[in-house]
């Protein structure tokens, strides 16, 4: 999946935050916090090629179904896209 | 106002003992001369003094910096745009994952360096407003350069970059101190201004409790004559009211973060640093001590250090029971630059804020003239 923004990915006093780097800190003046799962959704995005496989690869990591899986994950790249982000 | 996750960031910072933000002071060399300035060296004068770091010295500490957890980086001088370096700073200052904010006069020398920063922009350009004319300019800063700030505030504005501006109040540029609001209203940019120059003891320790500025009486009438034409009458009520309650009528001050306490009560060697255009850390960049020197001691040891000696300052104990220590934010700092001591009462800052005081109840009684 293509990520259109340029951020970096930091941990700090265990919170995940996107920081907003390049041209980014114009569009979206702040940084956005993200969970472990998101974190791990976020690192996988440049190799993936659609949403399934970001299921499919969460299903290896934690004990859950994919129907299970599948909505947060829509509704993580829902919020990303929203910001367009991806 | 400050974002909640700045505040959350730092509250955690605070208490797992974290350099969340911190300044880089790039230089102290500045093409104006203005004559309140704390840090303002000339070329001779500043080689005289000391090396400035080289930009490999400065990534090696934002490298570190970042490391140990800072997130928000403000770069300053002097003028951080006299640098050649400065865009290559700043570009590699922001990839390593830092929230980068700049203080400039707005000159922005050269011709390709308006364009530079609006490509990899900051995320916030704090630019000093000191008048609304090239005459005033050449009293305060002593170079006509009015035209040349507005118009660069104006193109970073027109490119979508925040702009702050910031105006310094002094006896020669007190006259605008309402132009330059409504200028700054017209561009639609966040604005706030202060009469109070701290003394530039780190320059002159024999300025302590001395500056070019205006006595604070009537910096204090100033200020609420600044309020009275600012606010609405709803807010100027608020703002009076609050003061009746001895309570402040600002959240405080966003970029040190106030509280109330016997000991240094802001983010000062708690969750903030300041690293002067020589490597020294400081807790806050007007303070010329306690100083550790990053180069020879390494980042995080500094970090240790400087929180240490932050720790054990101790401010005057009769502010403590002061009526008006809610309203009047007497910092570390202010107590050190006044007075020579921390624990020296700024007599400055007391007649200006009691002043400030007694000029908002005047104007609320002779320009709404209802009770309160």
């Amino acid at each position: 999946m293509k990520v259109k923004r340029e951020f970096v990915l930091r941990e700090i006093a265990g919170d995940l935050l996107l920081v907003p780097t390049g041209k980014t800190a114009l569009d979206l003046n702040g940084m956005l916090t993200l969970n472990e799962v998101g974190a791990e959704i976020w690192k996988m995005l440049p190799e993936v090629k659609d949403e399934e496989e970001i299921v499919q690869r969460l299903l290896k990591d934690y004990e859950a179904t994919a129907e299970e899986i599948r909505p947060d994950v829509a509704s993580f790249l829902d919020r990303l896209r929203e910001l367009n982000i991806i | 106002m400050e974002p909640r996750l700045s505040k959350y960031l730092h509250m955690k910072g605070s208490q797992l003992g974290l350099p969340i933000a911190g300044t880089f002071e790039l230089t102290p060399r500045c093409n104006f001369n203005c004559k309140m300035c704390y840090v303002h060296l000339t070329e001779k004068e500043q080689k005289l003094c000391g090396r400035e770091l080289t930009t490999e010295q400065w990534l090696s500490i934002g490298r570190e910096a970042k490391e140990t957890g800072t997130v928000f980086l403000l770069l300053t001088g002097g003028e951080p745009t006299l640098r050649p370096d400065f865009p290559e700073l700043l570009h590699q200052f922001k990839n390593m994952g830092m929230m980068v904010t700049v203080n400039s006069n707005g000159m922005l020398p050269g011709e390709g360096l308006l364009q530079q920063i609006i490509n990899d922009p900051p995320v916030r350009i704090n630019i000093s407003l000191y008048g609304t004319s090239n005459e005033t300019y050449e009293k305060q800063c002593g170079i006509p350069a009015y035209d040349r700030v507005i118009r660069n505030i104006r193109a970073l504005r027109d490119a979508g970059i925040e702009v702050k501006v910031n105006m310094s109040v002094t006896p020669d540029n007190k006259d605008d101190i309402r132009s330059v609001y409504e200028t700054a209203k017209e561009l639609n940019v966040h604005t706030q201004s202060t009469p109070y120059m701290f003394p530039p003891v780190r320059l002159h320790p024999e300025m302590c409790g001395k500056n070019f500025r205006m006595d604070p009486e009537d910096a204090g009438k100033l200020q609420a004559e600044y309020d009275a034409f600012r606010c609405s009458e709803e807010e100027f009520l608020r703002r009076v009211r609050a003061l009746q309650n001895l309570t402040s009528p600002d959240a405080g001050n966003e970029d040190c973060g106030d509280a109330i306490g016997e000991g240094i009560h802001c983010r000062a060697g708690s969750t903030s640093f300041w690293i002067t255009w020589d490597g020294k850390m400081t807790p806050c960049g007007q303070m010329a001590e306690p100083a550790v020197n990053v180069l020879e001691t390494g980042f995080a040891e500094a970090w240790r250090q400087t929180r240490a000696n932050a720790a054990a300052i101790r401010l005057p104990p009769e502010c403590n029971s002061c009526d008006i220590k809610n309203i009047c934010h007497a910092c570390a700092a202010m107590c050190y630059c006044e007075t020579g001591s921390f624990s020296g009462r700024p007599d400055y800052v007391c007649r200006m804020k009691r002043s400030y005081i007694d000029a908002m109840m005047q104007y609320w009684q002779t320009k709404y003239g209802g009770e309160v």
